[in-house]
């Protein structure tokens, strides 16, 4: 970390001055004097499109808003970029930006991080958008700034990423996780030991190492000089060149993993999280006698006596969860009222959608915004659009338009 | 200028909102169903239309639930180019279908008109509005209904009515009636005089009075509170059953054709009527064309102006082609609709479909359906942007907006 000290502060006032930011000066000084000083980063999330792969739920909200363990996906990583002292975020997002900049000037203002959009009029690919963003992300204090995709659901070991970026010096660093079968996916074939990539190889078919893209990046600014203003692809095009000019280097991702862009990951991807945040602060999760494993519940849901919830269970605001209810391995989303001796399990429950009374629901089940189904009712993996009654079983997987 | 003996006609369309009649998406996902292309114009143009030739129009009325700025632009174009006053009111909630019209008589009654027709949105029919009035006049009721005659077995989907045969006077009506009782229904088009307004309000005031006398068995006192409230009035059951056999109501038949536009797949088909209709009423609206200078087309077909289709292609019966479509040599269409901006590549064949806005077919793909048109799946929906690559066949399917087809698909839908 670096620290500032007073004897360059004119050298900082100056260069605040040459970005042309506006600037409250005492609030500087007391940030100055304070033990621990931060540096300003800058960060770019690649939001995209049209998240057709979490429909239902999509044609609500735009992607980065649907919740995930009770907030939103982008909060996650808004948050965490935050906390290593990321001042700016920019969304790179081809789709609703109306939208999207509504729901953000909360956040802005509750977090005190600022949040800009980067509007793609056409997709730009994978790292088109990075020099879309340019003079939003340069802004010639020479600090790397993070990329994430908003799909991804992980720990985010960004303190440790800075750290590892610092000491091998090199232009860019990303993020690998490891998997089981890496022909599915790109593979990164690196150095064990330090970390230096070699190339990446798409879908091998023989064995060449089982360390994928995370999709976490850390980058100086001189990579966005490598980047043309046209849709291009991050790992084709820009990670090899920099790889060739030994510049690349991967950290391989500690924790959890998970692209959550569908339903099925989705729910895996919260047992994960919670997983983890039993390891990192079990304080938040939701203990007592109806609770079986890790279960998330928001302060401002209520549950009824004679349930059953759990393992990994995240209910979201403002829910209802009446008595004698059984819920396992599901999402309940803001405003969602589950009614007596339901019984719930891997699904997702969408906001403000009742579930009637000895109702049962599972095997992937996703009930879109304000479903209704009916008391007594069974789905089995019934993918229901938003505003719809359901009055009759769905005995086998079918979208219910 | 209209001197005082001149009475005036409103009309009231009834185009419901957005999270009712889910039964049109997907295609009601993007736009709002009134507005959907039918014959190449939005399916509230065409009781617009018909609107326009009663005598002494003075004022139509749009009512439903939709935004108002989803209907803004739409109602000043219409305003202009048919030169009749239209506008849109939003029903802040729930009425019931006659609740609506007496929500908002005031404004209905400002031209003091004489007569109040009252039409549904969703009604693809020949309209045939100024005989109806001049009926309606000579019958001397309070309103009188469009009814026509069908098959015995699909009677009990819509209100079933019963009408004496020399004066036309409505005797009986029932809504969705479980067993037989006629196969004349209830059309959903309907003209009424002023008066009808005191039989709603006598339904609102009966319905009060009856709430506080009326003694709740148990059962019903167990049920979840499903009381109507006083100002819900539904025309069918709360005001055409109970005044029916009273000398009030009277019906006019239509012996031309009539549908409901419920599902995406009777868009199809009513537009097939509609450009029928067109054949006999403006055959100018429709396109020509022997393979020479332009593309060969059979049967009724409509090109928008600004759509190019190229000469080796051949077209019909039953397409629609909407603005700035691009449909390229060698191309087949029979029996769909391809709304605007689509592009369509090199020799592909498409038939008992709808393509939606923007969306792209390949060359040698085929799009195709049985053309079942009230079957969930009998007609292929292409939602906006969807993408179909070259030699892909796309079967019996619904495909969800902004989605890419790589490889065939047959009896899906794909979110």
């Amino acid at each position: 970390m670096y620290r500032l000290s007073v004897d360059c502060l004119p050298h900082v006032l100056s260069f605040l001055h040459y970005v042309n930011i506006s600037f409250n000066y005492s609030r500087f000084r007391s940030e100055i004097s304070s033990k621990e000083r931060r540096i300003k980063m800058k960060a770019l999330i690649l939001v995209g499109g049209f998240g057709t792969r979490l429909r239902p739920l999509t044609l609500s909200f735009p992607k980065p808003l649907v919740d995930f363990a009770n907030k939103p996906m982008i909060l996650h990583q808004i948050e965490a970029l935050k906390a290593v002292g990321v001042d700016e975020v920019v969304l790179a997002i081809n789709y609703q930006p109306e939208v999207m900049l509504n729901f953000l000037k909360d956040f802005e203002a509750k977090l005190e991080i600022k949040i800009t959009c980067s509007q793609e009029t056409e997709p730009m690919g994978t790292a088109g958008p990075l020099a879309l963003a340019r003079d939003k992300l340069v802004d010639g204090s020479g600090e790397p700034f993070f990329v994430l995709n908003s799909d991804v659901i992980s720990e985010y070991p960004l303190k440790e990423m800075i750290e590892f970026h610092k000491a091998h010096g090199g232009e860019a660093s990303i993020m690998v996780t490891k998997v089981d079968e890496p022909s599915k996916y790109g593979v990164v074939v690196m150095d064990e030991t330090t970390g230096k990539v070699e190339k990446f190889v798409e879908k091998p078919k023989l064995f060449v190492g089982n360390k994928i893209n995370a999709g976490i990046y850390l980058l100086n600014p001189s990579v966005l000089d490598k980047i043309e203003l046209r849709p291009t692809s991050i790992e084709k095009e820009t990670f090899p060149k920099i790889a060739a000019a030994q510049g690349l280097y991967a950290m391989v991702l500690p924790g959890f993993w998970m692209d959550i862009g569908q339903p099925r990951d989705y729910i895996t991807g919260l047992r994960l999280y919670l997983d983890s945040l039993r390891k990192k602060s079990p304080a938040k999760l939701t203990t007592g006698a109806h609770i079986v494993g890790n279960v998330l519940v928001d302060e401002t849901a209520k549950i009824g006596e004679g349930c059953l919830i759990g393992p990994d269970v995240a209910i979201g605001p403002g829910c209802v969860v009446e008595s004698g209810v059984r819920l396992s391995r599901c999402t309940v989303m803001r405003g969602a009222r589950i009614k007596k001796h339901a019984c719930i399990s891997s699904s997702i429950i969408g906001w403000h959608s009742t579930v009637g009374q000895w109702a049962r629901i599972e095997n992937m089940t996703i009930l879109g915004e304000d479903v209704h189904v009916c008391d007594e009712i069974y789905t089995n993996g019934g993918v229901v659009l938003p505003h719809k009654e359901i009055k009759s079983n769905i005995l086998k997987p079918e979208i219910v338009m | 200028m209209e001197s005082s003996t001149e009475e005036k006609v409103v009309a009231v369309i009834l185009v419901g909102g957005p999270t009712k009649g889910t039964r049109f998406r997907p295609l009601s996902l993007n736009i709002p169903k009134p507005l959907f292309p039918i014959a190449g114009q939005p399916m509230v143009h065409h009781p617009i239309s018909a609107c326009k030739r009663i005598p002494n129009l003075a004022q139509v009325y749009l009512v439903g639930f939709y935004e108002e700025r989803e209907f803004a632009l739409y109602v000043s174009a219409i305003s202009n180019e048919l030169k009749v006053p239209v506008r849109y009111l939003r029903e802040d909630k729930p009425h019931g279908s006659a609740g609506g019209l007496y929500h908002f008589r005031n404004l209905i009654m400002e031209d003091n008109p004489s007569h109040i027709f009252l039409l549904n949105c969703d009604v693809c029919c020949s309209f045939p509005l100024p005989e109806m009035l001049e009926a309606h006049r000579k019958y001397g009721g309070i309103g009188t209904l469009l009814v026509i005659k069908v098959s015995p077995e699909s009677a009990s989907q819509f209100g079933e009515l019963v009408a004496d045969p020399v004066t036309n006077e409505l005797l009986h009506y029932t809504e969705k009636p479980e067993t037989f009782v006629s196969d004349r229904i209830n059309c959903g088009v309907y003209v009424f005089t002023p008066e009808i307004f005191t039989a709603i309000r006598d339904v609102s005031s009966q319905r009060n009075d009856t709430a506080t006398l009326r003694r709740v068995s148990s059962y019903e006192a167990l049920q979840p509170a499903t009381r109507i409230p006083a100002d819900f009035v539904r025309l069918d059951q709360d005001i055409l059953s109970p005044l029916a056999g009273k000398k009030q109501l009277y019906t006019y038949e239509t012996m031309d054709f009539w549908e409901q536009i419920k599902s995406p797949g009777m868009s199809l088909r009513c537009s097939e009527l509609y450009l029928s209709q067109f054949r006999l009423t403006s055959p100018h609206i429709l396109a020509s064309g022997d393979g020479t200078k332009s593309a060969i087309v059979i049967g009724d077909v409509y090109i928008h102006p600004s759509a190019k289709v190229h000469p080796t292609a051949k077209i019909g019966p039953n397409v629609s082609i909407s603005a700035n479509a691009r449909v390229g040599p060698g191309v087949r269409l029979i029996s769909c609709i391809i709304l605007d901006d689509v592009e369509i590549m090199e020799n592909a064949v498409v038939t008992n479909a709808i393509v939606g806005w923007k969306s792209s077919i390949g060359r040698w793909s085929r799009v195709q359906a049985e053309g079942v048109y009230n079957s969930k799946l009998g007609v292929t929906i292409l939602g906006d942007s969807v993408a179909v690559e070259d030699e892909v066949v796309v079967t019996s399917s619904i495909v969800l907006p902004n989605k890419t087809l790589n490889v065939s698909v047959q009896d899906e839908i794909i979110l």
